[in-house]
């Protein structure tokens, strides 16, 4: 009865913050919020991506801001230079930042704990130097201008401009969508319960059949793509791109959206992605004070929240499960 | 041959920075099981420290050094009762996102209080230069290193002559079992906090000379701290001095030989082949003294 009434509340919650996301650009004309919107739904891309890593898969990565790059660049120059389709760089950008992806699990196989996550900010790093250095391609930290928008599109007399940002927001919304159908699918799917499998106890997993190495490689291969995806949408949104945007201190932005938004679950991290979103440029009155509280805001939640502000259930039920500490 | 050896050099100075720093974050791990994203940061204020008794109070070099390790030494005891403590038993996330959070506070904090741009702090040993055949280095580079080496001596004989010493080799091996013994266990904490603070100090205080001290020192040095840990074996102390200087030496070689601009590749690029190849460290985890 009970679980009955939550069910039914939170597919009314889902329903009517679809209907809200929707129906946003046509009440609104303000061009800060809509740009904040699309901001927001680009962090819901790199955060779900990285939920699936972290969050199903349970392999906690600090190089997000790395594939995220990838997607960016490398759509951006298909571009600019061979001059490809947006609708083609996309798909690309997204593919490139899973091989890359790929590159990453590989290593990753082996490791766990802190010896993973030094390992992912390695790799970070690794990205974020050849985007400074390889200056022929790059323009290293001078970034790149104009990287166009995605142009426009027409259908007999109907023109569709996507450098509007009204347009633009419902790009990402229904990319939004799509990953989220996907995500949804994916987790409930036997891979997902691989997933869950392997977070949970690897040793396990591995005793009742899954295969590690397999589905290890699908978490960041599927993560790392949605990553790229993001960096194309922010590459064709902004025009711009420099190293400056894929450092480590977004991979933490991005952890932190997911962390605290509650892992393993998906409307969390969303719930992460929208709420840091708006709450960094809400704090922009604190000025120079900014990020001061938002480091302290983070010790603070991190030991009171340790397991996100959602999915209540999802969590005790984890919590539960949870070996003992002596 | 020439740039070779004074690559050598300068690879030696800046590897004693790193392993400075390096020790506290692997005795830290060790001991705490805590990876400290915070312990650039400790360094960037122990140099801030060293930069306000030097420049400004006019104090004598060697006592600001001192001085400067026991002010962050008592900050890294803070740290830990405030910080550390409470994320203590706490899934891995959360205890990084923790100290990220920590590192991200104290930073931000620092530019606040000092302000972005870079300060230089000057010492007289920069102008006293030591002849060693066809090179000369200033007073500075050899004391870096000298003071890295007494440090390390110190810090040796303190671990396997004393009592204390003793007591955290044990937390090391098995914090449970070292309070099943009597051990106070958070005294031993506080106590890690303190040397592995006072030491990213001493490597704060020692390069502020030789480089500008600035806010964002920390975060680019910690990164490379997580290489040194990684490469000597987390945990390892032997290893983390071994392996900052290893890291020291391949950066400035390759600033020497290669290009300046692929310096910064070059630890990182070592350290996913440590972890496909050897991902225990060189000195491996089955050394039964983790401190």
């Amino acid at each position: 009865m009970m679980k009955q009434k939550f069910k039914s509340a939170k597919t009314f919650l889902i329903a009517a913050s679809l209907i809200i996301a929707f129906v946003i650009p046509l009440i609104t004309e303000n061009e800060y919020y809509l740009h904040t919107l699309i901001i927001s739904g680009i962090y819901i891309l790199l955060v779900l991506g990285l939920n699936l890593i972290l969050g199903y898969a349970g392999q906690l990565s600090l190089g997000h801001a790395a594939f995220y790059g990838i997607g960016a660049y490398t759509s951006a120059l298909l571009m600019m230079k061979l001059h490809f389709s947006f609708w083609l760089a996309l798909p690309i950008g997204g593919i490139a930042a899973g091989i890359a992806g790929l590159m990453l699990g590989f290593p990753a196989l082996r490791l766990k704990g802190p010896y993973l996550v030094i390992c992912t900010i390695a790799f970070g790093e690794i990205a974020h130097q050849i985007f400074m250095n390889w200056e022929s391609l790059t323009r290293g930290p001078m970034g790149i201008p104009g990287v166009p928008s995605p142009g426009e599109f027409s259908i007999g007399n109907f023109v569709i401009d996507f450098s509007e940002k009204q347009v633009y927001y419902y790009l990402v919304f229904i990319i939004v969508i799509i990953a989220l159908l996907l995500n949804y699918f994916l987790v409930r799917s036997k891979t997902g319960r691989a997933f869950v499998a392997i977070r949970e106890d690897q040793t396990a997993a591995e005793v009742i059949g899954v295969n590690l190495t397999f589905y290890k490689l699908t978490a960041f291969l599927s993560g790392t793509f949605l990553a790229g995806i993001a960096g194309s949408l922010y590459a064709h949104y902004i025009g711009f791109i420099s190293p400056e945007s894929f450092t480590l201190g977004e991979s933490i932005n991005i952890l932190v959206m997911v962390i605290v938004g509650g892992m393993g679950t998906i409307i969390g991290p969303i719930f992460g992605a929208v709420g840091l979103t708006f709450l960094l440029e809400l704090m922009r009155a604190f000025a120079d004070y900014r990020m001061v509280i938002y480091g302290l805001v983070l010790m603070i939640l991190i030991v009171v929240l340790p397991e996100g502000t959602m999915g209540g259930i999802d969590i005790l039920r984890r919590n539960l499960k949870k070996p003992q500490k002596i | 041959m020439n740039t070779f050896i004074s690559q050598l050099i300068n690879g030696v100075v800046l590897g004693s920075i790193y392993a400075l720093l390096s020790l506290g974050l692997t005795m830290i791990f060790g001991i705490l099981d805590i990876v400290n994203f915070a312990q650039g940061e400790l360094y960037m204020l122990g140099a801030y420290v060293g930069f306000f008794l030097i420049a400004v109070l006019h104090i004598n070099f060697l006592l600001a050094l001192v001085i400067s390790m026991i002010v962050m030494g008592v900050f890294g005891i803070l740290v830990e009762r405030f910080s550390f403590r409470p994320l203590m038993g706490k899934p891995h996330t959360s205890m990084i996102l923790g100290t990220v959070g920590l590192s991200i506070f104290l930073m931000n904090g620092a530019i606040l209080i000092f302000g972005a741009e870079p300060r230089r702090v000057g010492t007289p040993y920069s102008d006293i230069f030591v002849n060693l055949g066809p090179f000369s280095l200033s007073m500075q580079r050899v004391l870096v290193f000298a003071v890295t080496a007494a440090l390390i001596i110190l810090l040796t004989l303190f671990i396997q002559k004393t009592k204390m010493g003793k007591a955290m080799r044990a937390c090391a091996q098995d914090l449970t079992a070292a309070r099943i013994v009597g051990i106070d266990t958070n005294r031993i904490a506080m106590l890690t906090c303190f040397i592995g603070s006072a030491l990213a100090a001493a490597g704060g205080v020692l390069i502020a000379p030789l480089f500008l001290v600035s806010p964002v020192m920390g975060l680019k040095a910690c990164l490379k701290a997580f290489v040194v840990v990684i490469l000597g074996g987390l945990g390892n102390v032997p290893g983390a001095i071994v392996g900052g200087f290893i890291i020291g030496i391949a950066e400035n070689l390759t600033a020497g030989f290669i290009s300046s601009e692929v310096k910064d590749l070059i630890p990182f690029s070592i350290l996913i082949l440590i972890l496909l190849v050897k991902p225990e460290g060189l000195f491996g985890k089955y050394i039964p003294e983790k401190v």
